[in-house]
């Protein structure tokens, strides 16, 4: 039996100050699976996640939510549905200790006060690593560390759809795979759906269920990773 | 003696400089909105104090009318003038002229109405008295640093502890990850502008009761406010405190060495040799991070 759609882009166009950046994109995410977004710089991989998450309105084209329309909504309506998003880049605030950025995340998100321990509590099941620098400004944390913050805080409003947009940038392959692994187990573990956009192609694959290819923003191929591995033209490129 | 009632008077003019100019760091700090009106919100506040003052409204709705009408004045203007331009992704410098028009014409209707002369609010506590042998302070000054102290230490609280204080140290460092946190960057902007005018109120009160208003005296206000922010460290509010504290008792001490008239160049010294040597400010951001 295939698996249900959570979230999906239809026929979407959107960029910025009238140049389209994405065009004509469809692309659906569906229940516990990983769904991973290839493309070079350009490609318009995160512009569609800004798309999906209402950070950014499109211009043509429909996006939905379990079904339910979502193409208006802001990030805040989105993420009342479930849906989180590791930004690219550092997704921490540097003036802001570890402690406060969870504590904001969850103040921004609704959390009863009184679930507030345990969400953290649960997060640092997941990612234990993070109650060395609870207390420290996120500025003063490496990059492996500020990313695992990032994905803490998406994580503590146990969302059912994670967006992770190029969470390699800066990172060892190693330490990539070391902070994917929690997440990939997570993920099958809670039947997380996740879209994860990324250039590191060969990183990305090994957790992947499916694969998306873009280039100048469309998209261009959509198979499974074991396929991608096999298109030596694709590989090559990627 | 003289160096020691020179010193009170720096700090008394300090703690003033430091509030009016913390509150435009704290704005500009978060908002990255360069705010130049915010000098008429000190005039607005302060005239509002003084109309109350003369009207015989007393003392409590004179405080009140000044701090809503400085509230007012900074949430229309953010919301009306600054909000319209940055939609329409308008530069620093359409900010600027903007911000800077608008004081121009508070300060000519201010003028219209209260004429364009001194203005002193009368207080009993505005008389100096001997506390020592050659040393006259009057109790304002002293309310004047406790009102500072008060104040910094309530700001303080709500910035570390405060969800408000924490989403605007936020909004500071990363106005798009705000919106991915599901957070409204127009209200937090908004706070930042309620918080800032509140901020001018009572530096806006003494003075109307110690220096004396005249409409003009915004651009002083912005001037200093301006430097404080930059020698203390743009974006940096506890460095803007330190610098305004400095500011006002390096504008008295240099009464020892030059004549009052002086003392405006002194500041800006202050802020040419901090751009020379330090342009980061005292606790700038590559400093304090």
């Amino acid at each position: 039996m295939s698996k249900s759609v959570v979230l999906a882009a239809h026929n979407i166009t959107a960029g910025y100050g009238g140049h389209p950046a994405i065009n004509d994109i469809s692309v659906e995410l569906r229940e516990d699976e990983v769904l991973c977004l290839i493309g070079h710089n350009g490609a318009g991989k995160s512009t569609l996640m800004k798309c999906l998450f209402g950070l950014l309105a499109s211009e043509a084209g429909s996006i939905t939510i379990d079904g339910e329309e979502t193409t208006k909504e802001t990030a805040r309506q989105v993420a009342d549905r479930g849906v989180a998003m590791v930004p690219e880049g550092r997704g921490v605030f540097p003036s802001l200790s570890v402690r406060d950025i969870f504590s904001l995340g969850m103040h921004a998100a609704g959390i009863p006060k009184k679930e507030r321990a345990d969400r953290v509590d649960w997060v640092l099941d997941i990612l234990p690593a993070i109650k060395e620098f609870m207390n420290r400004p996120a500025g003063t944390l490496s990059g492996g560390q500020q990313q695992m913050v990032s994905i803490g805080r998406a994580l503590l409003n146990r969302p059912r759809i994670l967006l992770m947009d190029e969470p390699s940038i800066g990172l060892a392959p190693k330490l990539f795979q070391d902070l994917l692994a929690p997440i990939r187990a997570l993920q099958q573990r809670e039947k997380l759906s996740i879209l994860l956009v990324e250039q590191n192609v060969r990183e990305a694959l090994k957790i992947s269920d499916r694969a998306v290819v873009m280039k100048s923003g469309s998209m261009i191929w959509e198979g499974m990773p074991e396929e991608l591995h096999d298109n030596e033209r694709l590989m090559e490129l990627y | 003696m003289l160096a020691l009632q020179l010193t009170i008077t720096g700090l008394q003019t300090g703690a003033l400089y430091a509030l009016t100019a913390v509150g435009f760091s704290l704005i500009f700090g978060s908002t990255r909105i360069f705010h130049f009106a915010h000098g008429a919100t000190f005039i607005i506040a302060a005239y509002l104090f003084y109309y109350m003052n003369v009207s015989g409204y007393g003392l409590i709705a004179g405080i009140a009318a000044a701090t809503a009408g400085a509230i007012a004045f900074g949430l229309l203007l953010n919301r009306f003038v600054y909000v319209p331009i940055q939609r329409d992704e308008g530069s620093f410098f359409t900010v600027f002229v903007a911000s800077f028009g608008i004081g121009i014409v508070v300060q000519n209707v201010v003028g219209m109405i209260f004429g364009r002369g001194y203005v002193t609010v009368s207080t009993p506590l505005s008389f100096s008295v001997e506390i020592m042998e050659g040393l006259y302070v009057a109790p304002i000054a002293w309310i004047s640093m406790l009102c500072a102290a008060v104040f910094f230490g309530i700001l303080w609280g709500f910035l570390k502890y405060s969800q408000m204080g924490k989403a605007l140290r936020a909004l500071a460092d990363n106005p798009e990850l705000v919106r991915v946190f599901g957070l409204n960057p127009r209200f937090i902007a908004a706070s930042a502008f309620t918080i800032g005018s509140i901020l001018v109120v009572p530096a806006a009160i003494i003075s109307g009761a110690t220096s004396g208003l005249n409409p003009a005296m915004g651009h002083h206000v912005m001037l200093i406010s301006l430097a404080a922010t930059i020698v203390g460290g743009i974006g940096s509010v506890p460095g803007t405190l330190l610098a305004g504290l400095a500011l006002g008792l390096a504008e008295s001490l240099a009464l020892l060495y030059v004549d009052s008239q002086w003392t405006e160049a002194v500041t800006f010294a202050i802020l040419f040799l901090f751009i020379i040597i330090r342009p980061s400010g005292l606790l700038g951001r590559s400093a304090a991070h």
